[in-house]
């Protein structure tokens, strides 16, 4: 089964996130982390095949971590979709060009993530 | 101001229909002053900065927190717990990062993590000493009221 990591640092947000995803009725895991820093190590634990990322986060902001990943080789390809309420051009671009895979602003809706799933044949 | 204040009154009025499912409208905003005491029980603050600086904040009585934390989670609250501060803070959150898109034509922001604060009459400090600070009182479905407070000014 294909493994799912939801990064927030808010529990209600990172459930609302699963339930949404959950509605594609796509089978898989979800694995959570708080921040980044919880994030690079769950990379470490698990195999994942696909990372829904917060921006502002404690400690480890999710454009720092995913930065830290695309410099790392084994990660260079994973898909990370940015789920953020950083609704400014000047942010989507920053994260597309830091190797964000697509974003997602906001509050979610399953047509958001309809769409951005279907873009990366998950 | 006014031109501030716009872009918050839409996300917000979005958030609360699209994200909690909540009609809101929107009452006529006025500046208030730092030392005002309010009768809010709890505000999530979230700072400003970059090519502004200031605060976005909202406040709200117990009840209505724990209404929207209710609606958010499907499940009930009782008191202002660690859920309800979550929620208020991801609220907040979500506001200032789409209000951004509003006003990036005037300048590029950074928004900070949300704070929460608590207790009855409490005040909230204002990062800014000459920015105005405004009030935009909502009303939810013609019963309860929350307000959101702006206080924002361009650093060049």
């Amino acid at each position: 089964m294909k493994k799912v990591l939801v990064v927030d640092d808010s529990r209600i947000m990172r459930n609302i996130v699963k339930n949404t995803f959950a509605s594609l009725h796509i089978p898989c895991e979800f694995i959570e982390a708080g921040n980044g820093n919880e994030a690079l190590l769950r990379l470490s634990e698990h195999r994942i095949d696909l990372v829904l990322l917060d921006w502002n986060m404690p400690q480890l902001s999710g454009i720092d971590f995913l930065k830290k990943i695309r410099a790392m080789a084994q990660y260079a390809t994973l898909p990370v979709i940015m789920v953020t309420s950083e609704a400014a051009r000047y942010n989507v671009i920053e994260a597309l060009k830091s190797g964000a895979t697509d974003y997602i602003i906001k509050p979610v809706s399953e047509r958001s993530f309809k769409e951005k799933i279907e873009k990366i044949n998950f | 101001m006014e031109k501030y204040i716009h872009p918050f009154i839409e996300v917000c009025e979005n958030v609360f229909k699209e994200f909690i499912g909540m009609e809101l409208s929107a009452e006529r905003p006025y500046f208030i002053d730092k030392k005002d005491v309010h009768d809010w029980d709890i505000s999530a603050v979230i700072g400003l900065t970059g090519e502004a600086r200031g605060a976005v904040v909202i406040s709200m009585k117990k009840n209505l927190a724990i209404k929207v934390t209710d609606m958010l989670t499907e499940t009930k609250h009782i008191d202002i717990d660690d859920e309800v501060l979550d929620a208020i803070g991801e609220i907040i959150n979500i506001i200032a990062g789409n209000a951004k898109r509003g006003l990036e034509e005037m300048f590029r922001l950074v928004i900070s993590l949300p704070t929460i604060v608590r207790g009855v009459n409490h005040s909230i400090s204002w990062p800014n000493e000459q920015a105005r600070i405004i009030c935009i009182p909502f009303k939810i479905m013609n019963e309860e009221t929350f307000s959101l407070l702006l206080a924002i000014e361009a650093t060049n």
